[in-house]
């Protein structure tokens, strides 16, 4: 708007002093990472050298062969664990929360809001409350060692996102659902070929929520999960680390190479983030 | 081609009763229009008939089947809405299979029926656009033909024509009635517009507060309106609404003078003049008098807004281009032919020899 226009002294050194403070706020949170991306390409010794250097050098290709070849570190294996855990989660999740929001954002019936907000307080019960009688009754079916406890839940849904996808299909316009069932679409057939097309955006990000929440999710598969086979890499490393602390390098590789994922995702995706949550598609 | 019978019908949400017992008979083939304030419960009343919303007292017949429980599909029905709620990510040509699909009918007879409703329409040129990619009166036009191509026994429209311009209205409104002709369907069009109202209707229903006040054809309810609450909201601009009483001599306005003509034992009435009704006149032979507030020049005719000496308000509608400033005296006779006069109840009275002007 105002591009064309000469700034005036006094807003640009505003603007001077907006983006040395953005920059001061980021590098607090990029510097960790970008400590863990150097460090994964030097030697042990190169990262406790005094004075610090900023750029490795030589950079340590063969770190990234040492972690993928270990025996005692299944890399790729938990890697592949991962991707099968973050992606049925989210698949599910888009799903079942969907289901669910279309219920509560697009359909009338007695006591919705009740259920809702009921739903709602689910939000607020922390897992650790209710993760002992939950888990001895995996134990009891002999699941618990299989991801089964980890993905079965979602199928029933995720409070969080229910309630973040709801305010969406709210938004659908209440005549779209009524042509659709004057042209004879059951409810079901409305939700899939109907309202969910429209949302094809919000879903897109819930998707990625979930990705993101499962990919980092450390405390439920560490309960469950028994062998380092069958671990996703947020156990799979912790553990590395906690047994062999002093081999830091393989440690910040595997963690580089665990991260890596989710920021070219964030990257690829990061428009969609920015357009999406305000727009929905629809006009 | 269906009648619709609605007995008893009523409608709450929660504690609000928003439709409050509506008894009404649309004929085969019929076209009525439903009117009234927003917030009166037209839409409501419409989705009733529909299915989309629950019946929670009387009963609803289309075609001579109860249908009160019947979901909408099943009903005969089909709806056009005013935001017109085609599936955006659709083509016109699915968004008019859409309904012919889920009847189960095959792939060549869904191709046909569409190929034709987009003819008999002209938007056969736009089958393969999203509605993204129409403008709104091609949009219109579209969610008509997804109204038409299932053939229903009864057409329901919620002020389809409000998003559109006026030059399109117009258009669009002629080709509704020409499609009522040639389809012979049974229709009931819900609109804010007088004018659509007066010129598409067979029978105008005019609502207020989830009530019937009037049922009848354009012209009667303009002419013989029933009750104040019609009188004042069918025409534009709306009639004059005067203080009156009825003695012996005649209809005595407050301001003194005694229209004849009828008699009565000096009850408080309400009489009723159109805008057109009245004309200017010289002072020794007027009715009214008062001082011009608002000149509205429209060209082939002028609108007169003014201020009584009593604080009332009157209206009066000019032929042609008056020569009148802000702040001159006018002053009007009444032209007793059309008026109306209305009880203390509300209700009109019968005014003998004052319904000539119908025929
Ligand atoms: N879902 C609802 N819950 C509660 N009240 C409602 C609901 N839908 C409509 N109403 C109320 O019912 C009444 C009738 O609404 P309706 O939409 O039928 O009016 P309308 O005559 O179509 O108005 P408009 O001309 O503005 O479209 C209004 O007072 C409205 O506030
Ligand atoms: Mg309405």
């Amino acid at each position: 708007m105002s591009r064309q226009r000469k700034a005036t002294p006094s807003a640009r050194i505003g603007m001077l002093t907006y983006h040395a403070l953005m920059l001061a706020i980021s590098a607090v949170f990029l510097l960790p990472f970008y400590w863990m991306t150097i460090s994964a390409f030097k030697t042990n010794a190169e990262i406790f050298s005094n004075p610090v250097t900023w750029l490795p050098d030589p950079i340590r290709w063969e770190n990234m062969t040492s972690l993928l070849t270990r025996e005692d570190f299944p890399f790729v294996q938990q890697f592949v664990n991962s991707v099968f855990y973050a992606g049925t989660v989210a698949v599910l999740v888009c799903l079942s929360c969907s289901l669910a929001a279309y219920s509560f954002g697009c359909l009338r019936w007695r006591g919705r809001n009740l259920v809702f907000g009921l739903t709602v307080c689910a939000l607020l019960m922390p897992t650790i409350v209710t993760f002992l009688p939950i888990y001895l009754a995996w134990s009891k079916i002999g699941l618990t060692g299989t991801y089964w406890p980890l993905i079965t839940p979602f199928l029933f849904g995720d409070a969080f996102f229910i309630f973040m996808l709801r305010q969406f299909f709210m938004g659908v316009p209440r005549e779209l659902l009524d042509a659709a069932r004057l042209d004879g679409a059951s409810e079901f057939r409305i939700w899939w070929q109907i309202v969910m097309p429209q949302l094809r955006t919000p879903l897109i990000i819930v998707g990625l929520f979930a990705t993101v929440y499962t990919w980092n999710e450390f405390f439920l598969p560490l309960i469950y999960l028994q062998d380092r086979e069958a671990f996703p890499l947020s156990v799979g490393l912790f553990t590395f680390q906690s047994q062999r602390a002093v081999e830091w390098s393989v440690s910040m590789m595997g963690a580089f190479l665990t991260a890596l994922p989710m920021v070219a995702l964030f990257l690829l995706t990061q428009r969609l983030f920015q357009r999406g949550l305000s727009s929905t598609g629809l006009k | 081609m269906g009648m619709v019978q609605l007995s008893g019908v009523r409608k709450f949400y929660g504690a609000l009763e928003v439709i409050k017992g509506i008894d009404l008979t649309v004929e085969p083939g019929e076209l009525v229009v439903f009117v009234g304030p927003s917030g009166c419960g037209k839409s409501t009343l419409l989705r009733m008939i529909a299915g989309l919303e629950d019946v929670d007292y009387g009963r609803v017949e289309i075609a001579s089947k109860d249908v009160t429980e019947a979901p909408p599909a099943q009903r005969g029905v089909a709806m056009v809405f005013q935001n017109y709620a085609l599936y955006p990510h659709m083509t016109a040509f699915d968004n008019l299979a859409y309904g012919l699909r889920r009847a189960g009918l095959a792939r060549n007879a869904v191709d046909k029926r569409v190929q034709e409703t987009a003819a008999l329409l002209q938007i056969s040129d736009l089958l393969k656009r999203k509605p993204k990619a129409m403008s709104g009166g091609q949009r219109q036009r579209v969610a008509i033909g997804r109204a038409i191509v299932r053939k229903p026994e009864v057409f329901l429209f919620d002020e389809p024509l409000s998003n559109l311009d006026a030059a399109l209205r117009v258009e669009m409104r002629s080709q509704i009635a020409r499609l009522h002709q040639e389809l012979a369907a049974t229709m009931i069009f819900v609109t804010h517009d007088q004018v659509e109202a007066m010129t598409l209707a067979d029978r105008i229903v005019v609502l207020n507060a989830g009530r019937v006040e009037q049922i009848g054809t354009p012209r009667e309810v303009y002419h013989s309106p029933a009750n104040l609450f019609v009188a004042g909201f069918i025409g534009s601009p709306a009639m004059n609404l005067l203080p009156a009483t009825l003695g012996p001599s005649g209809v005595a306005l407050v301001s003194g003078p005694v229209l004849g003509g009828h008699s009565g034992t000096g009850e408080a009435v309400t009489l009723g003049v159109r805008p057109d009704r009245l004309t200017l006149t010289s002072p020794e032979s007027a009715h009214l008098s008062g001082e011009a507030k608002l000149i509205e020049h429209l060209g082939d005719e002028t609108i007169l807004h003014l201020a009584l000496a009593d604080g009332g308000a009157l209206t009066i509608k000019l032929a042609g281009d008056v020569a009148l400033t802000i702040g001159a005296r006018v002053h009007a006779r009444i032209d007793m032919v059309g008026a109306s006069l209305f009880g203390a109840d509300g209700r009109a009275m019968r005014l003998e020899g004052a319904r000539e002007t119908e025929a």
